[in-house]
């Protein structure tokens, strides 16, 4: 097993382990579409880095004469990793943000009351 | 069912308009509501510029303000709060800029009152001169995107007039902030297999409301794209 197999094997294995486990806990953000879409990414990032031959397929489908380099398979990896995370904060922070507008406009309304 | 419908009177209906820079029209809006026998109207001030929220006030409504902007999903959602915390058992929403007739409230509520419908969604007919080319044409798409998203096909998936019942209200508290709102709450009553139906309703586009900035455009229903789509799979 090659060094950047163990790292795609190691990131993909975290994101899926997530996952599930919302999905078990039943969080009210995970649906199943959610799971679906993320074992299809996080999948395929595995049969990828396991199974180097198959971007062949891909790359005689769309044209390129080569095979796709692990050095771009791993940065493509980890800029979705980072905007990833990056807008899962921006949005977590948004929720926060409204959740404190709304309970702030109700406290300070006395007709609610 | 007549002691169904004996149960719910208007006093048990409130109607939440969310509402930015409308204190033009706002007033008229109530006027409009009250005239249409209901009195119980929350609106929300989302963030305005302008004097909305005393206009609101001025004219007997129940105004919130929230204090800063933060798109139509969060202030119908403060609205529909405020009226749990009032016990309605019917709220009904309303865009805030004129373009809803009062006097269709009667006919958006009538489902939940007959138990025939937790959600209702008012649907527009898109037969108007005054509709352009691009408005129907966007609608269409939304329509289409919505499906793809949420499973479920309905005529006017944009439509900011619609009612919903007790059980429902419990779960349009997970909807979306912005204008992603709208499509967020078909995959709301898809997701918790709520009982739904749709009902015709009037529009009015008037000048004023066609001169909006803030209404969906091109790159407005782009981003709610976007927000869709990454609600979905993050």
């Amino acid at each position: 097993m090659k060094f950047y197999q163990i790292i795609v094997l190691v990131i993909s294995a975290v994101m899926l382990t997530q996952g599930i486990a919302r999905l078990v806990v039943n969080f009210s953000s995970q649906s199943f579409l959610k799971i679906v879409t993320r074992l299809i990414v996080w999948c395929g990032m595995i049969v990828i880095a396991f199974f180097p031959a198959l971007t062949d397929v891909i790359a005689h489908f769309v044209g390129l004469e080569g095979n796709i380099n692990a050095v771009i398979l791993i940065g493509f990896l980890l800029i979705f990793l980072i905007i990833f995370r990056l807008m899962s904060i921006i949005e977590r922070i948004e929720k926060d943000i409204t959740i404190l507008v709304q309970k702030d406009t109700l406290r300070n309304d006395n007709s609610t009351k | 069912m007549e002691n169904i419908v004996a149960q719910i009177d208007n006093n048990d209906v409130y109607v939440v308009i969310p509402a930015r820079n409308e204190a033009t029209v706002i007033g008229d809006v109530i006027a409009g509501i009250k005239k249409a026998g209901f009195e119980n109207i929350i609106i929300i001030d989302d963030g305005s510029s302008d004097k909305t929220l005393e206009a609101a006030k001025n004219a007997g409504a129940m105004a919130l303000r929230h204090r800063i902007n933060r798109g139509k999903g969060a202030a119908v959602k403060t609205g529909l709060v405020a009226a749990q915390i009032k016990n309605a058992k019917i709220v009904v929403t309303m865009d805030g800029d004129g373009q809803h007739d009062p006097n269709d409230i009667q006919a958006v509520i009538a489902p939940i009152i007959s138990h025939q419908a937790d959600v209702v969604l008012g649907t527009r007919l898109f037969d108007s001169k005054n509709i352009s080319v691009y408005k129907v044409f966007a609608n269409k798409t939304a329509n289409i995107l919505t499906r793809l998203l949420t499973g479920l096909w309905v005529a006017d998936s944009q439509s900011g007039f619609r009612a919903f019942d007790a059980k429902a209200l419990d779960v349009m508290a997970h909807v979306g902030d912005k204008y992603e709102y709208d499509s967020e709450i078909i995959r709301q009553i898809a997701r918790n297999r709520l009982k739904y139906t749709e009902v015709p309703i009037r529009v009015y586009y008037t000048d004023y409301s066609k001169g909006k900035a803030h209404k969906q455009g091109i790159v407005n229903g782009c981003k709610t794209l976007c927000r869709l789509v990454w609600n979905i799979i993050s």
